[in-house]
């Protein structure tokens, strides 16, 4: 008898969410498999990847990813420049020089950065907060205010700040909310209730479930978003069924193994080399464990992940 | 070094001396002074307050106080330093503990009333309440130099006539008083006696006169809350009902707090002193107060208590139940004595103790599982005890799993900012209206008493309420406005359920978002151990026959809202049974009846028990619990409003 392959594919899905407008648009789940398994089903929207530039701009960037940006003097310079790299599919500002605690920029400044290039380049536009809660409510009602009918993904709203970020991006401009969470399904879940039972569509929010470089207690994100994806699917939890956004570059490029000088660390090799693998390593597992999209910095790491989904869908 | 005043509000006041930047609860603890705190001075809970008279303290402020306390001089003791000499004033509200002991009025107590039911059930399961203490009326020949026998033979030989028993025994402590007391009375006296199988042993010797009242004490020891019944163990009759806080709380409001406290050089003694001398002693002293009868004739006492309180007790060392893999010294004792521990009871008085199943379930549980009758039932029962420890067995007459869950002290008011034991001023119940906000609350009391604060039932309602009427998020965060609601300077919301023009406190009595935290972490615990308990045993809730629901939340806890919060699982409400103290009703059944002791002693052995911690799924269950009425509201179908 002939081996006849059993589908593993669910009666469930991922919700599809469109991220920005026009020709660049781009669409985030809709899958009824496991990350991956085309051969149970087919997956029609591959996982996307993002670049991300802060308000930093080039002066705050490591300076293997400066070179890339050459000629560049503006953050819009910056944009623009990343639109054009190979396999990107979305922009990601990353706001970090507003955290209260650090630089402490004004809203109004970090905004204007906001605006500017969302007017410079058309590809669909992720605004990543400065992880304070206070900071980031601001930051993401006047974002949602200047980039109105957009489509830009807010990331993210918090259980401290879910009230505030989910009225003025979900509600009042009809942005798309991000709902973080620490790696633990109860959380990702309860915050998901939360955010619809204030009226934001459960269609227009996208969860970043937690993160880690891998290495850096990266079981817990791969055990969340496995159990994640298999509520949604084999349980058909609705309130689990939001495709998965998952900021990498922010992580990765923290730890010693990418800011070590090959000075400091002559038998690790090429410090370059090491930041793009734990970019690249990091990034793969999070698709394998269900990511529905990827933040990434380095222009080399964004072309190896987008080849690696090409492959595989 | 500093000199420390510490004033009472009756005046009295007690000095100490404190080294620069000395901690004052610290302080506090040496010299003995009792500042309720129940958090173990980690500034979570508020409660250490005083009041700084004079002099001045390095004090950190925080949310507990507000601006307006703070320039009063009120302080939290925990985060004051001392740095100069000082006049602290320690209020009511901080030595509450010593304050809350009330002896019920039995007239009206409800709680009565469950205590004879109980006492019908186990009637009904076949278990007779005789018991083998007894008096007897001795009348002697008095010597003369024709009838030499000394007076320990005589006594003896008279004994084994008027009991028809060979062995008799008089232990010294009778023997030592004997040649006075017979003297005294004309060789015409009232023994009181225990029979044993053959045997028999005289334990006091009292006049021909006396109308003897025959008592015993049944005592609860919880962590929080200690309760007692003084009884007449020859009728049963219930002759005081008492209860208070436990004395050991200013040294931690739960176990492990209590027994790291315990390991400290002359932690020991410590601990025994605050729950014998400052606890037991003063209770037996009102209750026989209120009874009109003699602390001495209470001949024979029985106590349940979570295995902690149990070593506490006895003073034994009780450090390997906190390490792992967490061994108590002992499960059952036998042959204490009420002068082995310093009781002021009938000294020879035997001391019964319910005995322990596990580290962290003790006789409070089994003496609670006894009195629930579930073991002698062939459908499957859940008992429930809320407790600063939730405790739960399961199973019905063929097997009892049982497991402990950590609740903290919220049942009991404890760790609550409003919150009180189930004693006159408590709101024990509450509606709100959905459009108003304006509660309707049924206070513990006579006629006409003001609100004080909130008992566990009062909580549950109130929680249900604020959710049901969209006040509180799922998360129990406030996200309504209206006047009874506030928001302080860090944004943490509350709810006015009383304006202190109609309290009879200082303050409005109002829940927080860190009370209705404390109480979601509490019933969260209870509702996932009830759920891994179930899932080990491939139970699933509908199985359940009845649910058995002890404990000091209150007699009023409405159990429809128990299950809206998401504490208890979604079963039909005609399932659930309060049963007030089952510790105490346990005790006081084992200490008139030899067979129900026997059958405690029984059940025990035959309980199983589960460690959550080892359960992978237990931390998971949690979290998800932690929320209302659950993370997956699928659990919870006949909930109109979720």
């Amino acid at each position: 008898m002939p081996f006849t392959a059993k589908s593993g594919k669910f009666s469930a899905s991922i919700n599809t969410l469109t991220m920005g407008t026009g020709e660049k648009a781009i669409v985030l789940g809709g899958e009824n498999v496991l990350p991956f398994y085309t051969f149970d089903a087919p997956i029609e929207n591959a996982p996307k990847v993002g670049i991300e530039i802060t308000d930093g701009g080039l002066e705050a960037e490591p300076e293997c990813v400066k070179k890339y940006y050459e000629g560049c003097e503006t953050i819009v310079d910056m944009a623009k420049k990343a639109a054009t790299f190979e396999g990107v599919d979305f922009l990601s500002i990353h706001l970090e020089g507003g955290d209260p605690n650090g630089e402490n920029k004004p809203t109004e400044e970090l905004i204007k950065i906001v605006k500017e290039v969302a007017e410079a380049v058309d590809l669909p536009i992720v605004i990543s907060g400065c992880k304070n809660v206070e900071k980031d409510s601001e930051i993401f009602a006047k974002a949602s205010e200047v980039l109105s009918g957009k489509n830009a993904v807010m990331l993210a709203a918090k259980e401290e700040n879910y009230k505030n970020v989910g009225a003025s991006a979900g509600l009042a401009y009809k942005q798309i909310v991000g709902a973080e969470s620490a790696d633990d399904i109860n959380l990702a879940k309860q915050l998901n209730v939360l955010l619809t039972q204030l009226g934001v569509d459960a269609k227009s929010i996208v969860m970043n479930v937690g993160t880690a470089a891998a290495g850096y207690g990266y079981e817990y994100v791969v055990s969340t978003m496995d159990r994640i994806k298999a509520a949604a699917l084999q349980q058909g939890d609705a309130t689990l069924q939001m495709p998965i956004i998952t900021p990498v570059a922010s992580e990765t490029w923290g730890i010693k193994e990418s800011i070590a000088t090959e000075e400091d660390m002559p038998e690790w090799g090429d410090q370059e080399a090491r930041g793009i693998d734990m970019e690249v390593e990091t990034a793969a597992a999070d698709l394998a464990s269900g990511s529905n999209a990827v933040i990434l910095k380095h222009p080399v790491s964004v072309a190896t992940i987008s080849k690696m989904i090409k492959a595989l869908v | 070094m500093y000199k420390v005043t510490f004033k009472f509000e009756d005046g009295g006041a007690v000095e100490a001396f404190a080294a620069e930047g000395e901690n004052l609860l610290e302080v506090a603890r040496k010299t003995n002074v009792a500042i309720d705190a129940p958090c173990s001075g980690n500034a979570a809970c508020g409660k250490c307050k005083v009041k700084l008279l004079g002099g001045e303290l390095d004090s950190q402020k925080t949310l507990h106080i507000t601006d307006e306390e703070y320039a009063q001089g009120w302080r939290l003791s925990c985060v004051s330093h001392v740095i100069a000499d000082v006049e602290i004033e320690v209020p009511d509200i901080a030595s509450a503990y010593k304050s809350r002991m009330k002896v019920a009025d039995l007239d009206s107590a409800k709680e009565i009333e469950i205590f004879e039911k109980t006492k019908a059930d186990v009637a009904e399961t076949g278990i007779d309440f005789e018991n083998d203490m007894d008096v007897v009326r001795v009348t002697m020949d008095p010597p003369s130099l024709d009838d030499t026998m000394p007076d320990l033979e005589r006594l003896i030989w008279n004994v084994r006539q008027v009991c028809g028993t060979e062995h008799v025994k008089v232990p010294f402590a009778v023997m030592k008083h004997m040649a006075e007391t017979l003297r005294e009375y004309h060789f015409d006296v009232q023994c009181v006696i225990r029979r044993r199988k053959n045997k028999v042993e005289v334990l006091d010797l009292l006049g021909p006169d006396e109308d003897v009242k025959m008592c015993g004490l049944a005592v609860d020891i919880g962590t929080t809350s200690v309760a007692a019944l003084l009884v007449d163990m020859r009728t049963g009759e219930i002759l005081s009902k008492a209860s208070t806080g436990n004395g050991q709380i200013r040294y931690g409001a739960d176990v492990i707090n209590r027994i790291i406290e315990a390991v400290k050089p002359g932690g020991r003694q410590k601990l025994q002193d605050a729950i014998i001398k400052e606890t037991l002693n003063p209770l037996i002293a009102q209750m026989c107060a209120a009874a009109k009868v003699k602390a001495s004739r209470i001949y024979r006492m029985c106590v349940a208590g979570n295995t902690t309180m149990n070593h506490l007790l006895v003073g034994v060392f009780a450090d390997p139940i906190r390490m792992e893999p967490y061994i108590p010294t002992f499960y059952e004792t036998l042959n204490i004595h009420a002068n082995d521990l310093g009781l002021h009871i009938f000294p020879h008085a035997r001391v019964i103790m319910a005995p322990n199943i596990g580290s962290y379930v003790g006789g409070d549980i089994t003496a609670g599982t006894f009195a629930s009758c579930i073991w002698h039932k062939p459908t499957m029962s859940l008992f429930i005890d809320l407790g600063t420890n939730g405790e739960l067995v399961f199973g019905n007459e063929e097997f009892m799993m049982s497991c402990a869950c950590s609740a903290g002290p919220a049942f009991e008011g404890g760790d609550i900012s409003c919150g009180m034991r189930a004693t006159d001023g408590a709101i024990e119940a509450c509606t709100i209206d959905k459009e108003t906000m304006e509660p309707t609350l049924s206070i513990i009391g006579d006629e006409g008493q003001k609100a004080v604060g909130v008992c566990g039932s009062g909580i549950i309602d109130l929680m249900s309420e604020l959710f049901r009427c969209g006040i509180i998020n799922p998360k129990g965060k406030f996200i309504r406005e209206g006047k009874r609601i506030r928001h302080d300077k860090y944004g943490m919301g509350s709810y006015v359920i009383v304006f202190k023009e109609d309290a009879a406190s200082v303050k409005d009595v109002e829940i927080n978002e860190v009370d209705i935290d404390n109480f979601m972490r509490a019933k969260g615990a209870i509702f996932s151990a009830i759920r891994v308990m179930l899932n080990s045993l491939d139970f699933t809730v509908d199985m359940i026959d009845d649910v058995y629901v002890a404990g000091g939340i209150g007699s009023g806890i409405n159990m429809e809202n128990a299950v809206n919060i998401g504490m208890f699982p979604d079963i039909p409400i005609e399932k659930y049974h309060y049963i007030g103290n089952s510790s105490l009703s346990g005790a006081y059944i084992m200490l008139l009846s030899n067979s129900a002791e026997y059958k405690v002693w029984e059940m025990s052995h035959n309980m199983t028990y589960l460690e959550l911690s080892n359960e992978p799924t237990y931390m998971d269950e949690f979290v998800a619990s932690c929320f209302l009425p659950h993370t997956d509201a699928d659990l919870f179908p006949s909930l109109s409003f979720k």
